[in-house]
């Protein structure tokens, strides 16, 4: 049986609602440098809660990509531990496509069947622009080329 | 505490959602009811428009982005219409393995719904997380059932969520046998885990409630299976027509509160579609052992709770498993993969049955190729009308509860139909305003 990779990053979101599409472009990018190393898994998905949970199971560090709407700056990058995931709950439904709700109650879910990852962080995008279309907004093209260049820094300190 | 002498409102707040946003208003004055808004807010139309001047080729990719939940269903509706239109006919070994591929969605869809998004509401828990404190053992038995589905669909259509595998005239590449080897000892568990499901579903307290009468009950049906890939659409008020022949019975029409067309009957009246009018119109063709677990906890033809579609949904569960183990057992890879495809001008019609009820797909192509007109007809806004009526019609007969459990029947009961905005959520931010 393989084992599961050390590290899984998964991208939630829809290229279809334009910069909903950042995590989708975050991933095509990364995927250039670590597609092919086996200790790193690159999972797209639509924010479905079971889904994210049944995604990372077997790895201790999960990196979360989602595109989100807090009135910064477009582009800016968003660093949350999931352990303060509930705050960002209180501010109101921030992330386009509606994925907070779905990454929260995966988060809970995952609690309670004990099936947590040992570090579980989610890396938000900030958009602008998530109505029906294809293409990024050039902010959120640069945010997403930011996202990258600090993830693979993330992923060379973690497999270091 | 009465309620016969005031206003009420229940609102549920427009919620942002990936595959569908929605919300629902049920109004009260003076003890009586006077309306049901279900407001939902859908992709497809987005989608009609985007796929005009695209490539035939180009649907069965672009539609599985418009439903994170069931995008197979939107795959094998689009390539169903499109093959119709370029007069292409596909091996029974592809047919088979489209089956294998949309059973894998069924289970994926159905377990979600049952363990997470509906058995709370029937076993009194706010949602699934706290239904798992207290009931581990159903929910990760639930959780398993829906990763096999998943391996499913990542095994046939590539990969589990938005599959890449699928191309007009059939798959890019057949599943090799080791992996189907593979997914058949996951299935032989899944088999009998299912029928468990059914046994535990069917213990569930269940609102004495019946369908509204002038409801219609529209399903596919197929010669010999019970209909994912169906060929004819028959109804119980005696309709049998192919796809070309849908809009000359139905029609979508806009209604001020929703930007989901509303689905409609030219002769008048509701219709559903869905798990329940499935199974009243095709339960002899059941599989086995689906059939006989039916039998067991009751399940007839005649059933038209619409709380019961929980039971529904499982007994299905149990025939895409076992159908699904027969695929994956006597599977050999098919001599190809597709069928050649040459583009040519026609229009086409195409219908499957996605978990949720019959999706059709209607597709005007040009000698070139590029699609001229697309459009596409969900489940969900099918069902808009009939889930308003059947509301009215539960409303009227519960007006004596209080306002919480008029408001938790009422959440229960739209989430019977598994529309897109329940299956994403349990009704965020209901609140009752007393006017």
């Amino acid at each position: 049986m393989t084992a599961a990779p050390l590290v899984t990053v998964i991208g939630i979101g829809n290229p279809y609602r334009r910069d909903d599409g950042a995590a989708a472009a975050v991933l095509q990018r990364l995927a250039t440098q670590w597609s092919a190393d086996p200790r790193v898994r690159l999972v797209e998905l639509d924010g479905e809660s079971v889904r994210l949970v049944q995604a990372w199971e077997g790895s201790r560090h999960v990196w979360i990509v989602d595109a989100v709407r807090s009135g910064r700056p477009a582009g800016s990058i968003h660093e949350v531990d999931a352990a303060h995931l509930a705050d960002i709950d209180d501010t109101g439904k921030r992330l386009g496509g509606g994925h907070l709700m779905g990454l929260s109650e995966a988060v809970d879910l995952a609690g309670a069947l004990d099936l947590l990852p040992t570090d579980l962080r989610i890396l938000g995008i900030e958009g602008v622009d998530f109505d029906n279309g294809v293409g990024l907004s050039a902010d959120v093209d640069a945010g997403v080329d930011a996202a990258v260049a600090f993830l693979s820094l993330a992923l060379r300190d973690t497999l270091a | 505490m009465t309620h016969e002498h005031r206003a009420r409102r229940f609102e549920v707040d427009a919620l942002a959602r990936v595959e569908g946003e929605g919300g629902l208003i049920v109004e009260i004055h003076e003890g009586a009811l006077t309306d049901v808004r279900l407001r939902i807010f859908e992709p497809p139309r987005f989608f009609e428009g985007f796929l005009r001047g695209r490539m035939y080729t180009e649907p069965a990719d672009i539609t599985a982005r418009i439903c994170g939940i069931c995008p197979v269903a939107y795959q094998m509706s689009a390539c169903q219409a499109i093959e119709h239109a370029l007069g292409v006919q596909v091996d029974d070994e592809i047919r088979t393995l489209r089956s294998l591929l949309y059973c894998g969605e069924w289970i994926e869809s159905h377990a979600l719904h049952i363990h997470l998004l509906h058995a709370p509401d029937f076993l009194g828990y706010p949602n699934g997380i706290a239904l798992a404190a207290d009931h581990r053992a159903e929910v990760e038995r639930g959780l398993r059932l829906k990763k096999i589905g998943n391996r499913i669909v990542e095994v046939v259509g590539g990969r589990a969520v938005h599959p890449v595998n699928v191309k007009v005239g059939g798959f890019y590449s057949a599943p090799s046998p080791v992996s189907m080897h593979e997914l058949a000892t996951e299935l032989r568990w899944a088999l009998e885990a299912s029928l468990e499901i059914v046994r535990w579903v069917a213990t569930f307290p269940m609102p004495e409630h019946e369908l509204p009468d002038h409801t219609t009950l529209v399903a596919l049906r197929h010669p010999t299976e019970y209909p994912m890939l169906g060929e004819r659409l028959v109804s119980t008020g005696g309709l049998d027509i192919d796809p070309s022949q849908w809009r000359n019975h139905f029609a979508e029409e806009h209604v001020e509160h929703s930007t989901a067309l509303h689905g409609r009957m030219l002769v008048g009246g509701d219709y559903m579609v869905g798990p329940l009018a499935r199974f009243a119109l095709n339960s002899d063709h059941l599989a086995p052992h689906a059939a006989a677990i039916a039998a067991e906890v009751g399940l007839t033809a005649a059933e038209r709770n619409p709380f019961r579609s929980i039971v529904v949904r499982a007994v299905e569960t149990v025939h895409a498993c076992e159908v699904a183990l027969a695929i994956a057992e006597g599977y050999t890879p098919p001599a190809r993969s597709f069928v050649p495809v040459e583009p040519r001008a026609g229009v086409g019609c195409g219908w499957t049955e996605a978990p949720r009820g019959m999706l059709f797909h209607r597709y005007e192509i040009d000698a070139e190729g590029r699609i001229v007109t697309a459009q596409i007809v969900p489940p969900t806004s099918q069902n808009q009308p009939s889930i308003e009526h059947d509301l009215m019609h539960l409303v009227e007969h519960s007006l004596h509860l209080d306002d919480a459990a008029l408001e938790h029947l009422c959440e229960q009961a739209v989430r019977n139909y598994d529309p897109c905005i329940s299956c994403a959520t349990h009704f965020l931010d209901m609140r009752v305003i007393r006017t």
